[in-house]
């Protein structure tokens, strides 16, 4: 087997320079604006079938209830409707790639805090008129909202807010919520006093939910953003995740939880305070042994930096967004008959504690008779706010780049001062990108 | 790499042991030592076991707990209420036995057309010498390296223009790229094996050189070859983020589909999960058992000579 | 070949269809299906990729920026090289150990001791587990709260409470590598047994009988029996933990605080979790220019030896 030839060397070098130049031309064609001005993802609008994506239509606990919403709807309306779902945690990116390439349409389950980030590609619907039909909440409405357009409409809407264990809290011989953060660290310490194990406050402590820590940066004064100018590294900030970290150091909450280690915690009878959305209650309590758990959860109002401070609360909630182009009317309808149809929301309601959005699917007397519903309401929903940050695309990488600074402190690998300077900076470099 | 560097590895050479000094006080010294190797053998067996399989213990024993008593603290080594609950209920779940047949097809078809194409570039550069085969050779390699994020987001671009998301031929062509390389790359170092007066004795007998290669060369390698399959099935087995993107919940993989079903935005359902996991590594387990000695004796005969 | 060789003067009539072509077009020929997968799904994503580098282009919005070496830049004046020491530490780590682990089982089992077909079966189970759920199952048992590691060393009185596994940047790195470890050693054993297998037994009996201690023939027998084995394995398993993304990105998704992140995972979260697929590529080009460095680097060790 012997070296020879010129040609081979040549046809090599052909096969190379084939090679390159066909990479060259996907290079060149990648770099013309795909799809720039494409008002929608094609096909037609006034079809019957259409696609629904939603990351709860393969998670088990979810699936079921949403199923049934689909069954109803395919049967009445005689048409199909393709499930789509991608896990949970990968939604997001997900559903950018394949609604930018044109993949996804028809409604489109998005978080509240997720709705900027896609309507900014451009391709989901005006859905301004529809939505005056619904009887929504003006908080919902809100909720579904992004730069004056309405982009969603709200299928559920609730908060994130602090939840007690009441009969702990008893144990501790702590008569009443704490209010203030004072009072508030001051019953932590009496909890970690009950020994056993007890993390007195399952807060976040993973990058993941550690965006829980905006809502006490605001109690302890953080705007977080105000008038464009983002103002994490003020002192009020600083201050917020110094007294984070004298928790952490103090054990008074754990490392490494996120939400679900917070509910297992919680679960186990060993952590008075969690923070958490509102369906927290059912999926909480559901695997927990302690039967009683359920009747012992409460929401709080988050304690204040001084009396008479409003306290503060995330919003939370989903929406359904119509994607432009292919069964988008028919999907419209779907989605305003998922969100508002009063049967539909109740049974929604009765299967996944999930509040409704609109004043009747809350006055129904399902809803209004579940006093936790109606506490969460009044005490945490009532004074929420939407992250200022959630108008940006960029909202999950300012809250990932805050996340890792405070995880820096809790770590002790940064100071306070200087980690807060440096999650500032950060977010506000995101943000002019 | 290693294949092309020559250090002949055998006995010949080494100081060998004359046997006449073997005495008996050197044989009960070798009872001894086979004694004392005999303990230290069922030592680090003990040891790696204890490593290697209690993890696979407590996924059985999570598997068979009930969804409440899960999240306990501290957590009950020996589970005592049993429950086959997370089993029964995967019976009724289509989805997931979609996910597994998907996961089935895409990985053996991954698996032969990596070994197919890969055969003819190993022997390529195993058999023959030209230039540039070298770098070639090592591109090969090195693509094995490249990040699969890098390559994602054009392979989701040009399957997505050609209208090729949601297929199987999508998934299969996506996790060719880090199986061919491997296929490559392993099947050339069992070429090398095959002496090259093989060849030339075919060459003079008058055969053709594809048939030197499907009929003398290929039968020879063939455990090489599954092996080498074995290899590229479990890497498309394992694939999470191209089956994610490229595939929709028809074509899903179990990776991807496993993950949306028992890790969601409210849950982490660890019963339900291992329970899972483990009914669907179970055929591929069995499998693995029978076709194990074609992983040793491809492996070997390709490698140990390098 | 002269005229005065009448035996060979016709070619064969069987060889037909390699027959008109050089030894050098036929292995071209054959390497032309493979080359052709290559450029169509590895080099042409791959350069279209690390083109996009020098744009500033964001995953959601068509259109992009010419940049220059901004995205570059971005990194080499920010995390590069702690990624880069992670990744090699991950790397590194998580070769060794299973290599270790794997020979050492594979000794062992080539004793011949009882059933080891059997156990050597059994250990394929963490191969062969799809491996986003080895993952999950590690994060179980590592977990701060709740965790079976925890629990059990509690309850030896080993450790007074909970230690955050993957919460802590040390013990964080260490817990990803053990989870690797846990899923490689069982093909690194199989690999390594086979090797010793074909070790002759007489070659040992010989050393043994010549007064040979264990450790002094382990490097005298059979080390370098199996060289050849163990550095493919060492080779193979280095360059996949090179690329490894499923196990880190479950596991501690890069943190705490960016200690585990590697190249596999910064590219992955930077692409697809910040969407900026200008500095995902910048980053995944400065990888590639280190990959490229290190195999001409290695080829030169190489050809010095000969064997063109």
């Amino acid at each position: 087997m012997t070296t020879s030839g010129i040609s081979r060397r040549g046809a090599l070098r052909m096969l190379g320079i084939g090679a390159l130049g066909a990479a060259g031309a996907g290079v060149l064609g990648a770099c013309a604006p795909s799809g720039a001005g494409s008002p929608s993802n094609g096909g037609d609008p006034k079809s019957k079938n259409f696609d629904f994506t939603s990351w709860s239509l393969n998670e088990e606990a979810a699936k079921p209830s949403i199923e049934k919403i689909i069954a109803a709807w395919e049967k009445a309306q005689k048409s199909t409707i393709r499930a789509v779902s991608y896990p949970y945690n990968e939604y997001l990116s997900q559903l950018t790639l394949k609604l930018g390439g044109g993949e996804t349409t028809g409604a489109v389950h998005l978080d509240i805090a997720w709705l900027a980030a896609m309507a900014q590609m451009g391709r989901l619907a005006d859905l301004g008129p529809v939505a005056g039909k619904g009887g929504y909440t003006d908080v919902a409405l809100k909720s579904g909202t992004y730069d004056g357009t309405q982009y969603g409409l709200p299928w559920n809407t609730g908060s994130i807010g602090v939840i007690a264990n009441a009969h702990l809290l008893e144990k501790a011989g702590i008569q009443k919520h704490p209010t203030t953060v004072e009072e508030f660290e001051a019953a932590l310490r009496e909890l970690k006093g009950l020994g056993g194990g007890v993390v007195p406050y399952a807060a976040a402590t993973k990058v993941a939910q550690l965006k829980d820590i905006f809502p006490w940066m605001q109690t302890f004064g953080c705007k977080l953003l105000d008038g464009g100018k983002v103002t994490i590294g003020d002192d009020a900030s600083v201050d917020a995740v110094t007294w984070y970290k004298k928790l952490h150091d103090d054990k008074l909450i754990a490392a490494d939880v996120d939400r679900f280690d917070a509910r297992a915690l919680f679960g186990q009878g060993k952590a008075a305070f969690y923070d958490d959305a509102i369906i927290g209650k059912g999926v909480t309590s559901a695997q927990s042994k302690d039967k009683t758990l359920a009747d012992a959860m409460q929401p709080m109002e988050r304690p204040v930096l001084k009396a008479g401070d409003t306290p503060q609360a995330l919003l939370w909630g989903g929406v359904i967004a119509i994607v432009k182009g292919k069964g988008q009317d028919a999907a419209t309808e779907f989605a305003l008959h998922t969100t508002t149809d009063r049967a539909t929301t109740s049974e929604y309601f009765a299967a996944r504690a999930l509040p409704p959005s609109t004043t009747a699917g809350l006055a129904a007397p399902e809803v209004a008779k579940d006093t936790f519903t109606t506490e969460w309401t009044r005490k945490i929903t009532r004074t929420a706010t939407g992250s200022p940050f959630w108008q940006f695309a960029q909202n999950a990488q300012i809250e990932e780049a805050v996340a890792k600074q405070v995880q820096a402190v809790l770590v002790g690998k940064s100071k306070p001062k200087d980690a807060m300077k440096q999650a500032g900076e950060e977010a506000a470099a995101l943000i002019k990108r | 790499m290693t294949s092309t560097t020559p250090t002949p590895v055998s006995a010949v050479g080494r100081p060998q042991p004359s046997a006449t000094r073997a005495g008996r006080g050197t044989r009960r010294r070798v009872r001894k030592d086979l004694l004392r190797s005999r303990i230290a053998a069922w030592s680090a067996v003990v040891v790696i076991g204890a490593f290697g399989l209690l993890p696979v213990y407590w996924l059985l024993a999570t598997a068979l707990s009930t969804p409440e008593s899960t999240f306990q603290f501290p957590p009950k080594l020996i589970p005592t209420d049993l429950t086959l609950g997370n089993f029964t209920a995967l019976a009724e779940n289509d989805q997931l036995i979609k996910y597994m047949i998907n996961s089935l097809i895409v990985a053996s078809i991954t698996a032969v057309l990596s070994v197919i194409v890969a055969t003819y570039m190993g022997y390529s550069f195993s058999k023959f010498r030209y230039r540039g085969r070298r770098s070639l050779m090592h591109l090969v390699l090195a693509s094995q390296m490249f990040p699969q994020a890098l390559l994602l987001v054009t392979l989701y671009t040009v399957f997505s223009s050609f209208g090729m998301l949601n297929t199987y031929t999508a998934l299969v062509l996506s996790f060719t790229t880090f199986t061919m390389p491997l296929c490559v790359w392993m099947l050339k170092g069992i070429f090398d094996t095959v002496p090259d007066a093989l060849l030339e004795a075919a060459s003079i007998d008058g055969a053709s050189r594809w048939r030197t290669l499907h009929s003398i060369v290929a039968p020879l390698a063939a455990p090489g070859m599954i092996a080498a399959g074995l290899f590229a099935f479990v890497r498309g087995w394992n694939d999470f983020i191209f089956a994610l993107t490229l595939a929709d919940k028809e074509k899903q993989t179990l990776p991807p589909g496993l993950v949306s079903t028992y890790i969601g935005e409210f849950q982490t359902a660890w019963p339900q999960l291992m329970a899972a996991s483990l009914v669907v590594s179970v055929p591929v387990i069995v499998a693995f058992m029978f076709l194990q000695r074609y992983l040793v004796g491809g492996m070997t005969a390709g490698s140990v000579k390098s | 070949m002269s005229t005065a060789a009448p035996p060979q003067k016709a070619p064969p009539p069987r060889e037909r269809s390699g027959g008109r072509l050089s030894d050098g077009a036929f292995a071209l020929l054959l390497t032309a299906p493979g080359l052709a997968l290559f450029a169509a799904i590895i080099f042409y994503p791959l350069l279209s990729a690390l083109f996009t580098g020098f744009f500033r282009q964001d995953l959601r919005l068509p259109g992009r920026e010419f940049v220059g070496l901004d995205n570059f830049t971005h990194w080499l004046d920010g995390d590069f090289l702690a990624i880069l020491e992670q990744t090699l530490i991950f790397t590194v780590g998580a070769t060794l150990v299973p290599f270790v682990i794997g020979f050492a089982l594979a000794l062992a089992l080539n004793t011949g001791l009882k059933g080891s077909g059997f156990l050597r079966g059994l250990f394929l189970f963490p191969w062969v587990i799809p491996g986003v759920v080895v993952s999950f199952l590690w994060m179980w048992i590592f977990n701060a709260n709740y965790g079976v590691l925890n629990g059990v060393l509690m309850e030896a009185g080993i450790i007074d409470e909970s230690v955050a596994w993957l919460g802590r940047p040390g013990t964080a790195m260490l817990a990803v590598i053990v989870t690797k470890a846990w899923a490689s050693f069982p093909w690194m054993m199989v690999m390594l047994l086979a090797g010793l297998q074909t070790v002759p037994k007489e070659l040992h009996e010989a050393a043994s009988m010549d007064g040979a201690g264990s450790v002094r023939r382990f490097f005298a027998v059979t080390w370098p029996q199996v060289r050849g084995v163990a550095s493919i394995v060492l080779l193979l398993e280095f360059i996949w933990n090179f690329q490894h993304f499923d196990t880190i990105y479950v596991l501690t998704g890069g943190g705490p605080a960016g200690t585990t992140e590697t190249f596999a995972t910064a590219v992955y979260q930077t692409a697809f979790k910040g969407f900026d697929i200008g500095r995902a590529t910048a980053l995944g080009g400065l990888w590639m220019l280190l990959l490229l460095l290190l195999v001409a680097v290695y080829l030169r060790i190489t050809e010095r030896k000969g064997d063109a």
